[in-house]
């Protein structure tokens, strides 16, 4: 219980006290990872309001489903990240969201998005979004689409009328990109 | 699967759309039976995660400050508290406990109205007690002052019966030839005292009796004295209490004397005295 309490735990020993339904773990789990899921969702809804409801139920289905995740399957932030994608996605192409944000365009740019948002970045953090910007503008538009606007790979293969093999190999370049930046 | 095979597999893009979750679930299934059976894939996944988390952290968004509390509230969590308190409202999010809960909140109800019986079950109980005890105090008062009267009506019987005793005796010493009654009138120390004195005519014994006598009482340091005048001169017979003596006896035995003339009682300091104090002769009479 008294370890619990730290802000930070190694990723086992959350798996663990998440799955005993500790409660003392969802304070923990929140400081270390609601920036960086709140960083995801608030990219794909620019509505700060609807961001902020997204994370709170992002939060919610993690306590809720803990059970489901399996350690087999991946890391514990894919899985959490995943499911603040799959609620953010929810959410835009609700009623709800499409009420709300009538007059807005849902295909501004990216810039637009971090206008709408005070992004706290850390400081390497100028060189990632440098890094992205940098990244081939064929590359940088999939990533857009599938990371930012919540696509998946098929609704971004349409929208930038590509074949399906080609945005996945583009997203995969990204990705490839973004780990040579970290290494 | 031959090494180029897993390569293509590798560089087809397909586990980067696993991690971001865009696969349909029998893709999924697909990805993870090739992660089971091998390293390559594994590593491969593990690489595409961290990137992915360590993107994530470094386009993190600090979200409100008050959206921490808010999460909370809604999860039925509260800050100030200790956790171990709050783990109730969580399980209820379980589906299969939900009859258990509503059963013990049945239960709950039934100790509810239990508690309440016993609140007013004491407050019944402590009024009884309060009345009870309130007439327990009136019949101890009762209880008091019937003693005191029974005590009265004790003091009244054994007076009369004190009374009654010297009034026989007086009857027999009347009806008996044997006993001269003197009777002794007021001086002028005390006008309306009067005293019987019995002289036995046979053996000279003398007599007196407390239920005949009315004598002014006499205080603490003073008793009547008894004297028998014998040619002119006083001879003390003995001293007696006052009239409102406790002795039970209504008689007393004074000394004898073979003659006397008159006699007579004086109020006397204690023990009395050789020679009569004339001033405060109370009472006299001749034979």
């Amino acid at each position: 219980m008294t370890a619990l309490k730290k802000l930070t735990l190694t990723e086992p020993e959350l798996v663990v006290a998440l799955q005993s339904k500790d409660p003392a773990v969802l304070k923990t789990l929140y400081s270390m990872y609601s920036s960086a899921l709140y960083g995801v969702i608030s990219r794909i809804i620019t509505h700060t309001e609807l961001a902020e409801d997204v994370l709170q139920e992002t939060f919610v289905k993690i306590w809720q489903s803990a059970s489901h995740y399996d350690n087999t399957k991946g890391r514990l932030f894919t899985w959490m990240m995943n499911i603040a994608r799959n609620l953010s996605i929810d959410k835009l192409r609700s009623k709800d969201f499409k009420n709300s944000l009538k007059n807005q365009d849902i295909e501004n740019n990216v810039s637009f998005v971090d206008e709408q948002n005070k992004v706290t970045f850390n400081p390497d953090v100028m060189g990632v979004k440098q890094l992205v910007e940098n990244l081939k503008p064929d590359l940088q538009s999939v990533l857009d689409l599938v990371y930012y606007k919540g696509f998946t790979h098929v609704e971004a293969a349409e929208k930038l009328n590509l074949p399906l093999g080609t945005v996945k190999t583009r997203i995969r370049l990204a990705i490839i990109e973004l780990r040579r930046s970290f290494n | 699967m031959s090494v180029e095979n897993l390569k293509a597999y590798i560089e087809s893009g397909v586990l980067e759309l696993y991690v971001l979750g865009d696969l349909s679930p029998e893709e999924a299934l697909h990805v993870e039976e090739m992660a089971s059976q091998y390293q390559e894939v594994r590593d491969e996944l593990a690489a595409i995660e961290q990137a992915m988390e360590q993107y994530a952290f470094q386009n993190a968004v600090q979200p409100p400050a008050d959206l921490e509390s808010k999460l909370f509230e809604k999860l039925g969590i509260t800050e100030e508290e200790e956790f171990e308190t709050v783990a109730a409202p969580v399980i209820n999010q379980e589906q299969p406990r939900i009859i258990r809960l509503d059963a013990s909140d049945g239960k709950i109800r039934t100790l509810r109205y239990a508690l309440v019986a016993c609140v007013a079950l004491l407050v019944v109980s402590t009024a009884a007690l309060f009345i009870t005890y309130n007439k327990l105090n009136d019949a101890h008062d009762q209880i008091a002052s019937l003693n005191l009267d029974k005590q009265k009506f004790a003091g009244v019987v054994s007076q009369l019966e004190f009374e009654n005793k010297g009034l026989d005796n007086m009857v027999a010493m009347n009806d008996s030839k044997e006993w001269a009654t003197i009777r002794m009138a007021g001086q002028t120390f005390s006008p309306k005292s009067k005293m019987n004195v019995y002289w036995n005519k046979k053996d000279k014994s003398v007599l007196i009796n407390y239920v005949a006598m009315d004598l002014p009482k006499a205080d603490a340091e003073h008793e009547y004295q008894l004297w028998a005048l014998v040619n002119g001169k006083p001879v003390s017979l003995g001293v007696f209490g006052k009239t409102d003596s406790t002795s039970n006896e209504a008689l007393q035995k004074m000394q004898a004397i073979q003659e006397a003339q008159a006699f007579a009682v004086t109020l006397e300091p204690m023990g009395g005295s050789v020679n009569p104090t004339m001033e405060k002769l109370t009472v006299m009479g001749g034979v």
